[in-house]
Formats: structure tokens, sequence, C-alpha cells
């Protein structure tokens, strides 16, 4: 059944996009992410405008972040005030991003950012997350004890003025560095139409050292309130929500997330982290290793009037 | 834009050319994946001289965006995007014959007739110079790769089915009746279209006919897209309230079991 989107101004194939939003929200209910990361990429080669797509999926991203983080909040693993803060960062770095994201497609360089960042960011992150967790599996097959976490705090971490303390995560830190982290997961949050998961779960835990059972649920608030922003912001300031696709990714979506999040107690975490990074790294291969090839047709058209 | 159309000779009386849509509107709404519109007409000539005939649609004119990419420390980067004007949203233009069989290159420049000779050009990369002490000159920062740049714009837009040539889309029926085809794909942009129909022999436009077909959204699609572009910021609001609705709504029903 193909249906035609209103704001995309494409026909899509309905069926396909609910299944499509489905299975990137058992992922992300699977890992705790967002999905975006993929679901960007799957619409822009199903034909949809990239701005479109970008500024849709944050409508959807935030519904599937909803409905994972009252699951979540139930099992009292989110760390309000912590979210509270790195929202309030999102909620900067989500203007900023949005306001960039005009800047370079005047430019006509936002193809180029977006590939880039996905290269690198995703590319990195997939990298060391695989390294992390084939060397933790390897470990419990050997029955070798997992290696100690370091506990030794950063005094650049602790050193900071304004801390205040997070009772749930048992910390009591400096709000510079969430701040800042949140403000930078909000432009990318905007520039690659992603939560922004991806880099935020293993930041809070390798960066802020907060404990493992409340960096997903805590990420999972963050996201929310730095993509609603960056929904709101796209559909007012560049008209590029289609209300239309995000309810067909939306129907999927919140019902994967509910099946995933339930079905990732039955794996281990070093096999899920393992998992996740491979997509990670096949994503920011595929996104990002065209800008080194050389192209078929030399010349794009570019979308908007500018 | 047409200039008057020469004489017919005086011996016969001149050609008539006479033509309608089957569908002046278009409409677009949830389960539109194009459509195909049927254009029907006839040719009256007394004298029955061999005709052709050229149908031109042409949708509102859309400024076209393009950039060339070129490597920069092995990577890939588009240059600064270069405006085209005046090239339509839409174009297809149909003829008997090929269109270099039909008439001259001059007179289909004129008549805008064929992709080859829409009058687009780029204006931001225009500047006058005094050259070989002529003043005034126009010239393109484009320079000499300005044809390059314009048939990118064409064969891009070609392959998005925005533009395209049917050397055979129109076909005579019976004598005199010719029917012709108009593919319209999904991504056809909205608004008023001219159907310019012309009749051909020896090489000149004898007569012509124009007819204009709307493409309109209507029902949810139209109130939709209204919405998002007069009222945005409402819009936005009422559609994260939705998702935000939609992903509690989720978690409470999965809660029980």
């Amino acid at each position: 059944m193909d249906l035609y989107l209103p704001i995309a101004e494409v026909s899509v194939n309905a069926p396909l996009l609910v299944a499509l939003g489905a299975l990137v929200g058992f992922i992300s209910g699977l890992f705790g992410i967002g999905g975006g990361f993929l679901m960007t990429p799957v619409l822009v080669f199903l034909g949809i405008p990239p701005a479109v797509a970008v500024a849709s999926m944050s409508n959807h991203v935030a519904a599937s972040s909803m409905s994972s983080v009252l699951s979540y909040g139930r099992k009292r693993a989110v760390d309000f005030r912590m979210g509270g803060v790195l929202a309030a960062g999102g909620a900067l770095g989500s203007v900023a991003g949005v306001e960039l994201f005009r800047w370079l497609r005047l430019l006509g360089q936002a193809d180029l950012v977006v590939a880039l960042s996905y290269l690198i960011f995703l590319g990195i992150i997939g990298g060391l997350m695989f390294w992390e967790s084939v060397g933790a599996i390897l470990r419990r097959r050997r029955n070798a004890p997992p290696r100690p976490r370091p506990d030794r705090r950063p005094p650049w971490l602790y050193g900071l003025p304004l801390k205040l303390r997070f009772p749930r995560s048992r910390l009591y830190i400096s709000v510079i560095p969430p701040i800042l982290l949140g403000a930078f997961v909000g432009v990318l949050s905007a520039i690659m139409g992603v939560g922004g998961g991806f880099i935020l779960v293993p930041a809070m835990i390798y960066v802020l050292r907060m404990p493992a059972n409340v960096v997903v649920g805590t990420s999972l608030l963050q996201i929310i309130v730095t993509s609603a922003l960056t929904g709101v912001l796209q559909a007012g300031r560049n008209q590029t929500v289609d209300i239309l696709l995000a309810m067909l990714l939306l129907l999927g979506g919140v019902l994967g997330a509910q099946l995933g999040a339930r079905a990732s107690s039955r794996f281990r975490a070093e096999e899920l982290r393992a998992l996740l990074a491979l997509i990670v790294l096949l994503v920011g291969l595929r996104m990002g290793l065209g800008l080194f090839f050389t192209p078929h047709e030399p010349f794009v058209l570019m979308s908007g009037n500018g | 834009m047409q200039g008057a159309l020469p004489p017919p000779s005086p011996t016969a009386a001149s050609a008539v050319i006479s033509a309608a849509l089957t569908e002046t509107n278009v409409r677009v709404n949830s389960d539109f994946r194009g459509d195909q519109i049927v254009l029907y007409g006839a040719v009256f000539d007394p004298a029955r001289r061999p005709s052709d005939v050229v149908v031109i649609v042409r949708g509102p004119d859309q400024p076209v965006r393009i950039a060339k990419k070129s490597r920069i420390g092995g990577v890939w980067i588009n240059s600064r995007p270069v405006v085209f004007q005046g090239a339509p949203g839409f174009y297809i233009a149909a003829s008997t014959r090929p269109l270099d069989d039909i008439a001259h290159f001059a007179v289909l420049r004129r008549l805008e007739a064929g992709v080859g000779h829409l009058a687009m050009h780029a204006p931001a990369e225009l500047r006058t110079e005094t050259r070989y002490g002529v003043r005034d000159v126009v010239v393109s920062s484009l320079g000499a790769d300005y044809l390059d740049w314009r048939n990118a714009v064409v064969r891009l837009k070609t392959a998005e089915h925005l533009f395209a040539v049917n050397e055979h889309g129109v076909r005579f029926v019976d004598r005199g009746l010719f029917r012709a085809e108009i593919p319209l794909p999904a991504e056809a942009p909205i608004g008023q279209y001219q159907v310019r129909i012309l009749l051909f022999q020896g090489g000149q436009p004898v007569a012509e006919k124009d007819r204009t077909l709307t493409v309109e959204k209507v029902g949810v699609e139209r109130g939709l897209y209204l919405w998002a572009h007069r009222r945005p910021w409402s819009y936005c609001l009422a559609a994260m309230a939705f998702a935000l609705a939609a992903g509690w709504a989720a978690s409470s029903a999965f809660r029980r079991d």
C-alpha cells in the first residue's frame, strides 16, 4: 500500500515504513539507544529528502525514547537530576545545531558534514566499543576475571567548580562536564538526525563514571528533551517535519521498542555491545566511505531553495 | 514570447489545431503515485500538408541549486552551489518525430522546445566586463564549463523523471486526430502547468493551443501541508505532543504483561 507524504512530497510504501520503524524500535529498546543513526540513512536511501528525514526522525526518536524511559523509570533506573543537567546542555546544543545545519545547507556543505560526522563518530565509537566488548567476551571464554574498572577519579572532572550531588548515580561532580556533553550531543542530534545515545552512553560510563544501571535510562531522558526540541525547531524554522512519515515510523517504533527492552534481559551485556558496535561501524562506513570514491555523477542537485 | 506566426501560403486556408486534456485537475491525495494525463487533439488542414505536433508541458518554475563535486585532500567535496533561474519544476516535450527533424535549432530555441533549449541561466554567476574594447560584455564565472553545468541540470532532472523528451509521445491515431500521454511522476511539483500544443508544417510553427493543468493537494494532504507552512509552530508542537503521547501510550499498554 503506497502512501503520499504531504511534506516530503514523495510516495512511499506504508507497511515497509511501519516494519522499518518496528525493527529500529526493537534495536532501540534492545540497546537503549534512539536508533536514529540507523533510521535516518535508511530513509534517505528510500528516497525521502535528507532534510525531511533528519527532522522527522527527531519526532520518532522522541516517541520511542519516551516509551522506553517510562519502563526504565519504573525500574528506578533513571537519574532525573543528571538527566536534567544533560538536557539543559542538550537544549543549548540543539538550538545551535539547527542554526548550524541551516547555514551548512546554504553553503551546500550539509551532505559533506553529515557524511563526515557519521564516518568519524560512528567509526570511532563503533571501533572502540567493538574492541572493548570482544575483549570482554574473550576474557569470559577463558574464565579470566573481568578487568577491574579503574576507579581512579580523573582530577579534571572533580576539580571543576559548580559541584552538585547526584544521589542516584552516587556522584558528587561539577555540572560543567555533563552540560558540555549534553550540548555536544544536541548539536549532533540536529545535524545527523540522531538521538545521540551512541555517544552519550559510553561518555556517561567512561567519562562521568556513572553506574551502568542508570546510564541507559538517564541517556534516554536527555534524548527525549533534545530530540523534542530539535523536532520543534526543525519544523518551525525549516518546515521539514512530515507528520505522516513520523506517525508511520512511530506505529512500529513504539511497539518495537517495548519488545526490544524486554528482549534485552536475555542477552549478555558484552554480546549486546559487540553486536551494536558492528551495526554502528557498518552504518558509519556505509555513510562515510562514499566521500573517498570517485562519484559516477560529478554534479549534485541541492534540495531547498536556500 | 512567441513572435508572429509566418503567413500561410496565400493559396490554401491556414491549418488549425485543437486539443483537450482528459483531466485538467490532478488531485494529489494520500494514494497519489503519479498520474498519466491523456491529451487528444485534431489538426484541421484543408490542404493536407504534412504536419507534426509537439506537446510541451511545463510545471511551475523552480530555481535549481546545483553543485559540482571536486576532490580536496582525498575527499569529494561539493563546490559552492550555483543557482539556475528559469528552470521549470517539471518539463516534458512530446512530439510525433524527433524535435531536430521537425524544426531548426533557432525555432526550437525560441519556443523552448526540448530540454536543450530551456532558457535557464545562472544570474548570480554573470557579470559584465569590457573585452577587446567592447563594453558590457556578459560573461559567466562558470566560463567554458557553463554547458557542462547546464547539461548536468538536465541530466539530473531527467534522472528524477522531472524532465523528459519523448520523441514519439504524440501519435496520429486517425487522419488528423492525435493522442499524447504525459506521465506525471509522484515527485511532480504542485501548481499550475502550462500545456502548449504546437502544429509544425515545413519546419515552422503554424498554429498553437494553450491549455492549463492544475496539480493540487486535496483532503488531508492539503490540510497538513497548509498547516505545516502557515502555522509551523502549532504544527510542530502538535506533532511532538502526538509523538510523546504515543510513546507514553505504548509504555502503559505494555505495562501489565
